[in-house]
């Protein structure tokens, strides 16, 4: 729908009212950052979202001995969590593309399934089984459930995009002598690095903002990931809201570092990513 | 070219297993735990059959709140987030500046954890000092200021109006994609003949998103069975647990009263709800995959 059947002034309009609904967007920010940049006497003598007097650099600092350890969790269970996941789930996406085996397709709606499970329905007993291994409060345990979760939507993702590569590639690497190993690692891995790439995002993404399993199974404080921690830090300051915007800014700027860097990929991943 | 039978699934089985152990045992597990009386500490539980579900379905009262919560949540996502994602979509597809941004601007809260929109929204709606009542006073409309968290008549519909905002973009993107894979052509043939903008859209642009829709409200039908963080962040079921949906309340249950067997139950309820939305979507995507 390009400006063929639209006149300039109809395209004024649409201007307007986007930028109407963006700032609209942003207040929730800006009044974030301009808390976290005030002392409690400015915040309490002026009103929330004018300038503050002085800039309270001093609010960062404050949050950030707490908020650096929440974020360097998060960072590492992200950093070993999301290349294990993918890997198997694209070691399971290549069987079911191009390994054509019976029940193939069943194992694939079999998979599926698995994003309709709520993760509510699974909490009890991988409760028990983390305390009967003793896992409760260690990585390893926080590591199997993550992975676990994200098996779904990974082989989701990436069976649509292996689907798309053509079946003579694989005759020709056969012929050259490529085990299936071989096949996978030389050639489809390569050849899906993109849509590799766009789930690599998403699923730091997902880990990253996950909460209600972290809230079960990580319960000592200095494991905590910025979900779970931030409940806490707010818990411990409820009334300071200079210094919990702070600690929120903080958290949110791994976030958009991430968002800004690879947005491309992004939105289109997540439109590729259901469309399949 | 023939592969040998074991191979396949020596691909699949590193992700089978971990699938198998940590959602598909556990879930099943969970549907027998429905059909106790456990209180999650005790060497025995007694079997009861249903009578967990009996209870939700004609005692819990709390019960009964989160699925009308849970149900209200849906429609609001099917009209206001769906509608608002439609409308900046068709806002957007067209060639003009600081298009990307504005894409970012209204994308960007849907990445952001539940519980981060959780706390912003929180300090927004502070009764004295948040952004909503402060500008009401500044307007003169004091009287209308509200402690819009803690009043039972409007924190649902506070905490939704925080969900919307960091859930329009999903919709917005998904149906972007959909509007960019309708050729031009049809728009023009259209003008050529004669339709009113109007007309294109009803006639061009809702027939050819049709598929666009069903993954739209698809993904929107699930998010809304499940939205918990937000929830718990903002208002944790309160207050009078007027906020409570299913997943809070199986938490609660669950966790704070130690009725284990009756936050399984809810659990399956939450598990059935989804399978209906879910099941005819898989089908329909299968179907077109094979085709």
């Amino acid at each position: 729908m390009e400006e063929t059947n639209y006149t300039a002034s109809s395209k004024i309009i649409n201007y307007l009212i986007l930028a109407c609904l963006a700032v609209l967007f942003l207040i929730p920010i800006y009044f974030i950052v301009m808390t976290a940049l005030k002392s409690n006497a400015d915040l309490a003598k002026y009103p929330v979202y004018a300038f503050p007097e002085k800039l309270q650099w001093s609010n960062f600092s404050q949050a950030w001995a707490k908020m650096s350890i929440y974020i360097r969790n998060s960072m590492f269970i992200s950093a070993v969590k999301v290349p294990i996941g993918i890997l198997l789930e694209a070691l399971a996406a290549y069987a079911l593309t191009r390994m054509n085996f019976r029940w193939g397709n069943v194992l694939f709606g079999f998979f599926l399934i698995g994003m309709m499970v709520p993760f509510q329905a699974t909490l009890v007993p991988l409760n028990m089984m983390i305390n009967f291994f003793g896992l409760e409060n260690t990585y390893p345990g926080v590591f199997i459930i993550y992975i676990g979760f994200g098996v779904p939507f990974g082989i989701m993702v990436l069976r649509g995009f292996l689907r798309s590569i053509p079946k003579e590639l694989d005759e020709s690497a056969f012929i050259d002598g490529c085990g299936e190993l071989g096949k996978f690692f030389r050639i489809i891995v390569p050849i899906a690095m993109p849509a590799i790439a766009t789930l690599i995002i998403l699923d730091f993404l997902a880990t990253w903002n996950e909460f209600l399993l972290a809230q079960i199974f990580i319960t000592k404080d200095s494991m905590q990931p910025v979900t779970a921690g931030l409940l806490t830090f707010q818990g411990q300051h409820s009334s300071n809201y200079t210094l919990l915007s702070a600690a929120v800014l903080l958290s949110i700027i791994p976030i958009l570092a991430v968002y800004l860097f690879f947005q491309k990929y992004f939105v289109a991943g997540m439109a590729g990513a259901v469309k399949g | 070219m023939k592969i040998k039978q074991w191979k396949p699934w020596a691909f699949v089985m590193p992700a089978l297993l971990a699938y198998l152990v940590v959602i598909v045992a556990p879930s099943l597990y969970t549907l027998r735990l429905s059909f106790y009386n456990w209180n999650g500490i005790a060497a025995t539980r007694k079997f009861v059959g249903l009578q967990n579900y009996r209870y939700l379905l004609s005692e819990d009262t709390v019960f009964r709140v989160a699925l009308r919560n849970n149900i209200m949540w849906m429609i609001g996502s099917l009209t206001v987030i769906i509608g608002l994602g439609l409308m900046f979509a068709l806002l957007l597809n067209r060639r003009l500046k600081g298009r990307s941004i504005f894409r970012s601007v209204f994308y960007f809260p849907y990445v952001l954890s539940g519980i981060i929109v959780a706390l912003m929204w929180t300090w927004l709606y502070h009764p004295s000092k948040g952004f909503f009542n402060v500008v009401l006073e500044q307007l003169g409309l004091g009287a209308w200021a509200h402690a819009w968290l803690a009043d039972p008549r409007t924190a649902l519909a506070a905490v939704f109006v925080a969900g919307v905002w960091q859930g329009v973009g999903l919709p917005m993107v998904l149906f972007l994609a959909g509007l960019q894979t309708i050729p031009r052509d049809c728009y023009e043939a259209a003008i050529i003949d004669g339709a009113k903008p109007r007309q294109s859209f009803r006639y061009i642009t809702v027939p050819l998103l049709s598929e666009t829709f069903v993954i739209v409200f698809a993904t929107t039908l699930v998010n809304a069975m499940k939205v918990y963080d937000i929830i718990y962040g903002m208002t944790a079921g309160g207050p009078a647990q007027s906020t409570q949906v299913l997943s809070s309340w199986m938490y609660y249950q669950t966790f704070k009263l130690n009725n284990i067997g009756a936050g399984s139950a809810i659990s399956w309820v939450l598990v059935f709800i989804t399978m209906i939305v879910i099941i005819p979507y898989v089908i329909y995507t299968n179907k077109k995959s094979h085709l």
